[in-house]
């Protein structure tokens, strides 16, 4: 419901040249669409930050298999951040959304505990998941923004598992809506939001108009554990499912995985007992 | 004084209690699929009587962040589903109405659909209502009900048959709290809710909802007034992430479909 427009007052306010007034009802309508965020938010299923990575023998990426899996944590900031827009009443609908194969359900059930209002699972499996990119999964965030008329997407800003650092930046650029990467802070101003970014030895300030791409950084908030309440008014909760033929994107990579390798082992140490001792070795290897 | 430190000892033993029977995947009883499955003592071992909620009258069994399975998974819970457990937002808003409006249903014939813990159904009971059934298809539920109409001393019928859909005349006044979180069920209660009316149309319907996306956006809405709105307290926003307000609602059809 919008507030209720007097058309004669608001002749009269022109009339009279009250530009405040003006203002006042223009920043009210605003306000009033705010409180109505549609926020839209991707939490991807990644394996566990915990677990020791191991790389599969023929070099051609990771042992997944039996492998724990959970939210990536930065999806985890992001979602806890739609929350928190919902619980100062900014937001009125969150929904989580993630690509992946059956059991990326898992993550959405988690986030709807998070407190997400429904969820959207596009299912990709297969040869296909292992070859999706981050350009196809903007694809689809950015056609289902639309889809779903949000106001506001919300991402993080990289996934643990691929490091790209791309999702939010192109879907950003797809829907050619302004985007705040990296966010430490985001508060409501007027009509806009102010959103702090980490950047290199510093913090930088931006302003950005609705609608808009956010990608939450590591210090933005701490989020939620679910607790057993949450937990079990999430299984109530819907989770619609998709292809990502429905939204008209095609999977074919654009990109080949030439091989994964390991970080080199560290090589051991020595221990010297002086620096008399320290000298010679060096000079030894030749490095002074 | 003596008698507050030995119920502060007896508490955390309890408490100390269940938490080993967690760690031991134990509780007061096995699975519920288990013929000696007893359910009062499941409920005795792992909530607490709680008024610690929106309607600090009413005593309840509740699992509270003090219970050992409040931190577990619900795969770690030996009964599928304890939704009788915890006083939902909806539920909360629907008693706390009633207990504020006893004239609603005093003297009046109330039926409790989907009523977990019992509570609106107790508020109902405590506001002179001349006969009260509080309905659930979980046995647990049903059980549950029970005792907590016992802590608060009060009378109820209770029944674990699915009503909805049933032709029912008898009823002055149907409470729902809670009881619109999926679109499908919505749509079966919002056409059970068109015949009730139909067949008796002095019948009251009341709604608790805490402003569910599968209620907003369901045609049923437009045809529903809000007779008042709750801020959730801290307690119940901590149960139900991203909720922050209930409303309670009045079915009333003759409202145009927008």
């Amino acid at each position: 419901m919008w507030p209720i427009f007097d058309y004669g007052r608001f002749v009269s306010i022109i009339s009279s040249s009250d530009v405040y007034g003006v203002v006042w009802m223009r920043s009210l309508a605003q306000l009033h669409k705010m409180a109505n965020l549609r926020v839209l938010v991707g939490v991807k299923r990644v394996i566990d930050y915990a677990v020791k990575i191991r790389v599969k023998p023929d070099n051609s990426g990771v042992v997944t298999d039996g492998v724990k899996h959970s939210m990536n944590p930065f999806c985890e900031i992001a979602m806890e951040e739609a929350v928190r827009l919902k619980e100062k009443k900014l937001a009125k609908e969150i929904i989580a959304v993630s690509c992946g194969p059956a059991q990326a359900q898992e993550t959405i059930r988690t986030a709807l505990a998070m407190g997400a209002d429904r969820g959207i699972h596009v299912e990709v499996t297969g040869k296909e998941y292992e070859n999706m990119t981050p350009l196809h999964v903007s694809k689809i965030m950015a056609k289902l923004a639309q889809d779903q008329e949000a106001n506001l997407v919300i991402l993080g800003k990289q996934s643990i598992d691929g490091d790209n650092n791309q999702t939010g930046q192109m879907t950003a650029a797809l829907l050619d809506w302004p985007q705040a990467t990296f966010a430490s802070e985001v508060t409501k101003e007027n009509d806009h939001l102010k959103v702090v970014r980490e950047i290199d030895g510093g913090l930088e300030t931006v302003k950005v108009t609705l609608p808009a791409v956010i990608t939450a950084d590591l210090r933005l908030n701490e989020p939620r554990y679910a607790t057993l309440p949450n937990i079990m008014k999430a299984k109530k909760k819907k989770i619609a499912k998709h292809k990502a033929a429905d939204f008209g994107v095609d999977l074919t990579p654009t990109l080949e995985v030439v091989g994964v390798e390991d970080p080199p082992v560290r090589q051991a140490g020595q221990k010297v007992e002086s620096t008399e001792e320290l000298v010679a070795k060096l000079k030894d290897s030749g490095v002074v | 004084m003596n008698y507050a430190f030995t119920y502060k000892m007896y508490f955390k033993a309890n408490l100390l209690y269940q938490r080993l029977n967690l760690l031991f995947r134990r509780c007061h009883s096995e699975r519920r699929d288990n013929p000696s499955f007893d359910p009062i003592k499941f409920i005795q071992g792992n909530t607490e009587i709680s008024t610690n909620h929106m309607t600090p009258e009413i005593k309840l069994h509740l699992i509270t962040p003090r219970c050992a399975l409040w931190d577990s998974g619900a795969d770690q819970c030996l009964v599928s589903d304890p939704f009788w457990a915890f006083y939902w937002p909806g539920g909360q808003v629907l008693t706390r109405y009633i207990l504020d409006h006893g004239s609603v249903v005093k003297d009046k014939s109330v039926l409790d659909v989907g009523s977990g813990c019992g509570a609106s159904a107790i508020a109902a009971a405590m506001r002179g209502a001349r006969r009260v059934l509080a309905n659930d298809i979980d046995p647990v539920a049903a059980a549950a009900m029970k005792m907590n109409a016992k802590l608060n001393s009060v009378n109820l019928e209770t029944s674990t048959d699915n009503l909805i859909g049933e032709g029912l005349h008898q009823w002055d006044v149907v409470f729902l709290g809670d009881m619109f979180y999926d679109e499908e069920f919505a749509s079966t209660v919002s056409d059970w809710l068109k015949t009730l009316k139909q067949s008796n149309s002095s019948c009251q319907i009341l709604i608790g909802d805490p402003g569910r996306f599968s209620l907003e956006e369901h045609p049923v809405k437009s045809l529903l007034f809000r007779v008042a709105e709750y801020e959730l307290d801290e307690v119940c926003r901590r149960e139900n992430n991203g909720l922050t307000l209930g409303g309670v609602w009045a079915y009333d059809p003759t409202r145009t479909m927008k």
